[in-house]
């Protein structure tokens, strides 16, 4: 975010002239459009907001190769879902990821970066991370829902901006607030953004549940039949499903983007290949186990032997 | 052991001074093992960080991490110690990308919901029923405030714009919907059919009995008439004849309800309809001349037999003729 100050430098070399034609364009900064004379007066003006702030946060979208069906079609859900936000090609690289990744959100312009690694076909892990220098977070992501269920029955305006909610548990620790902060910041749509629309009609609920980030996204229906006015009764609302839906699983949380020393570590995390292993392994003993329960058994009926039965002959002829 | 019990405890104490109790750094000692000497020894260096204000440290014992659950997504039974927790680090970064503090509401639209009580992540229906009571409660707040600012908040049913799902598939969604929906009527009326198809039964099966007592009581007053009049000698006349209402002849006579006669060649069983009266005549023999031969399966094909006419027809067969049977091979 800081990298765009360069204008601030150059502003005294500018010579003024004001008669060259067309007024100058305003310069431009990161807190907003401003006039000379604007820029002149930012020391007079109060210390409170002196600044407009604009939201110029903008999102890469990709994906690995090799990536699944259903994955592919939750990125772009995603991708209908943001409007600020720009897909991109599959990235192949393994070894070099982060320094690949890095260079193609300089090169598209972006703030942010929202990248899906799906390993083995199997599991997808989703990578949140903010260009420059910012943090980077790993996910697992589990129970994937896509838009395209039909038992997903919400629609919405494309390009709204949707409502943040956050359930208290994000205050109770230092990388919950970390994690909401970037989700604000990633999945809010800026005010006031050119592929923006009006009105907020749909709910994004993040919630954290069992230490996983569950996420849902539902639309806000009122019944129309009621009077015409924008304000209508809020008793009646109900909200409808539109999906997607993923449960979120942090792994690690870096310091730097794709990379960096690690600030955070889920102390509860398996990965699921462990998991597969040792299901495996459980398997894998099968025969050996049953040979032993056999054995183990006829031991202990030898040494502990059978009373003998009083009516085993009863009904012998 | 002693000092290693004394600092679980202590370690213990701090934990339940913090909220969460999953905090890796409060369980590095907890999740040790008593076996293994060496560990003891890293105790106490965890004991003195514990104690300091939590700096910037790792652990960097490699231990077995165990997963002992068998749910779908499989989690430590006890938190792995190698587990990074660098909180200065991670307050560091927050304050590096977080926005400036007089942002006005309207940039983040984010709501906090206060979740009550634990939901238990295996229950399905608690668990989605939290979170639309959490979606439900953040709309209605954000609803207040969007109210005192005056700004128009859900989108008013003329509003036709570029929605995030196709009207292909809204479509789709519709018709298994209404897909579902007759299923269930549909099975609603089933039932109900049953139900009435047994209660019709039994309001049948009265019906007969009500015949049958009627039929036996007619006839029990007709032999008491009959002893009457015996017993009266036969010089009453007609005078005292009680109306049985089965004298008039008509017991005898068939009911006129004609059942059609049903040829032999009639597939259809004299079920088919002759056509209403408005047809024309030639086209209805022309009807029904199709369809006795292609109505019903057809006519019964009577085409080849061996009848006394064609077994004597053997010199039909032309003898000149090659080409007769193309799949005999030659």
């Amino acid at each position: 975010m800081g990298k765009k100050r360069k204008h601030s430098e150059t502003q005294t070399a500018e010579p003024r002239k004001k008669d060259e034609g067309a007024p100058e364009r305003p310069k431009r900064t990161l807190m907003g459009w401003k006039d000379k004379d604007e820029v002149n007066q930012q020391t007079e003006s109060s210390p409170d907001s002196p600044q407009v702030f604009r939201n110029k946060e903008k999102v890469m979208v990709t994906c690995s190769r090799r990536i699944n069906y259903r994955y592919r079609h939750l990125m772009l859900n995603m991708v209908s879902l943001l409007p600020h936000c720009k897909k991109d090609n599959k990235v192949e690289s393994r070894s070099s990821k982060g320094a690949t990744l890095n260079e193609l959100i300089e090169l598209r312009g972006c703030s942010s970066a929202l990248f899906f690694e799906c390993r083995k076909h199997q599991d997808l892990y989703m990578w949140m991370a903010r260009c420059p220098n910012g943090p980077s977070v790993k996910f697992l992501v589990n129970a994937v829902h896509t838009m395209e269920e039909l038992k997903l029955t919400g629609n919405h305006l494309k390009g709204s901006r949707p409502l943040l909610t956050f359930s208290s548990n994000f205050e109770k620790d230092a990388h919950w607030k970390l994690l909401k902060e970037m989700i604000i910041q990633i999945f809010g749509t800026p005010k006031e953004h050119r592929k923006s629309k009006p009105y907020h009609d749909h709910v994004f609920v993040f919630s954290i549940v069992d230490d996983h980030i569950w996420f849902r996204n539902y639309q806000k229906s009122v019944p129309h039949n009621e009077s015409d006015k924008m304000v209508r009764g809020l008793d009646k609302m109900t909200l409808v499903e539109v999906g997607p839906r993923f449960c979120l699983n942090p792994i690690k949380i870096f310091a730097g983007s794709f990379g960096g020393p690690t600030l955070y570590e889920n102390p509860f995390y398996v990965s699921p290949n462990q998991i597969r292993a040792l299901e495996k392994r459980k398997k894998a003993g099968k025969y050996a186990k049953k040979v032993k329960a056999k054995t183990r058994r006829k031991m202990h009926e030898q040494s502990n032997p059978l009373e003998p039965d009083e009516f085993a002959d009863m009904w012998r002829e | 052991m002693g000092m290693a019990d004394g600092s679980k405890d202590r370690i213990f104490a701090e934990g339940e001074k913090e909220r969460t109790k999953r905090e890796a750094t409060d369980f590095h000692a907890m999740g040790l093992r008593s076996k293994d000497l060496s560990f003891l020894q890293s105790e106490k260096a965890v004991e003195d960080n514990v104690d300091d204000v939590m700096g910037d440290y790792s652990e960097e014992e490699d231990s077995e991490s165990e997963s002992e659950s068998d749910q779908e997504d499989v989690k430590l039974a006890e938190p792995s110690k190698t587990a990074v927790y660098n909180r200065e680090g991670l307050v560091e970064k927050l304050e590096d990308i977080g926005w400036p503090e007089n942002v006005d509401w309207m940039h983040k639209l984010s709501l906090d919901i206060d979740q009550e009580k634990e939901v238990d992540v295996n229950d399905d229906l608690a668990r989605e029923l939290a979170f639309y009571t959490q979606a439900l409660e953040g709309t209605r707040a954000a609803f207040d405030k969007f109210q005192s600012m005056g700004l128009p908040f859900l989108r008013p049913p003329d509003y036709y714009a570029e929605m995030v799902k196709t009207d292909a598939h809204m479509q789709k969604v519709k018709g298994k919907l209404l897909a579902q929906k007759r299923q269930i009527e549909e099975s609603e009326e089933r039932r109900k059919a049953r139900e009435a198809k047994r209660i019709a039964k039994e309001v049948q099966a009265e019906k007969l009995k009500e015949r049958a007592k009627q039929k036996k009581q007619e006839i029990e007053e007709v032999k008491k008439w009959r002893k009457q009049r015996q017993q009266s000698g036969f010089k009453d006349g007609k005078d005292s004849m009680p109306d049985l209402g089965f004298e008039d002849g008509k017991t005898f006579q068939r009911s006129s309800k004609k059942r059609p006669g049903v040829s032999p060649g009639d597939r259809s069983g004299g079920k088919a309809k002759q056509g209403g009266g408005k047809s024309n005549n030639k086209n209805k023999k022309n009807r029904e001349f199709r369809n006795s031969k292609f109505g019903f399966g057809g006519r019964k094909g009577m085409k080849k037999q061996n009848t006394a006419e064609t077994t004597n027809d053997v010199l039909a067969f032309n003898k000149s003729n090659a080409a007769g049977n193309k799949k005999r091979k030659r």
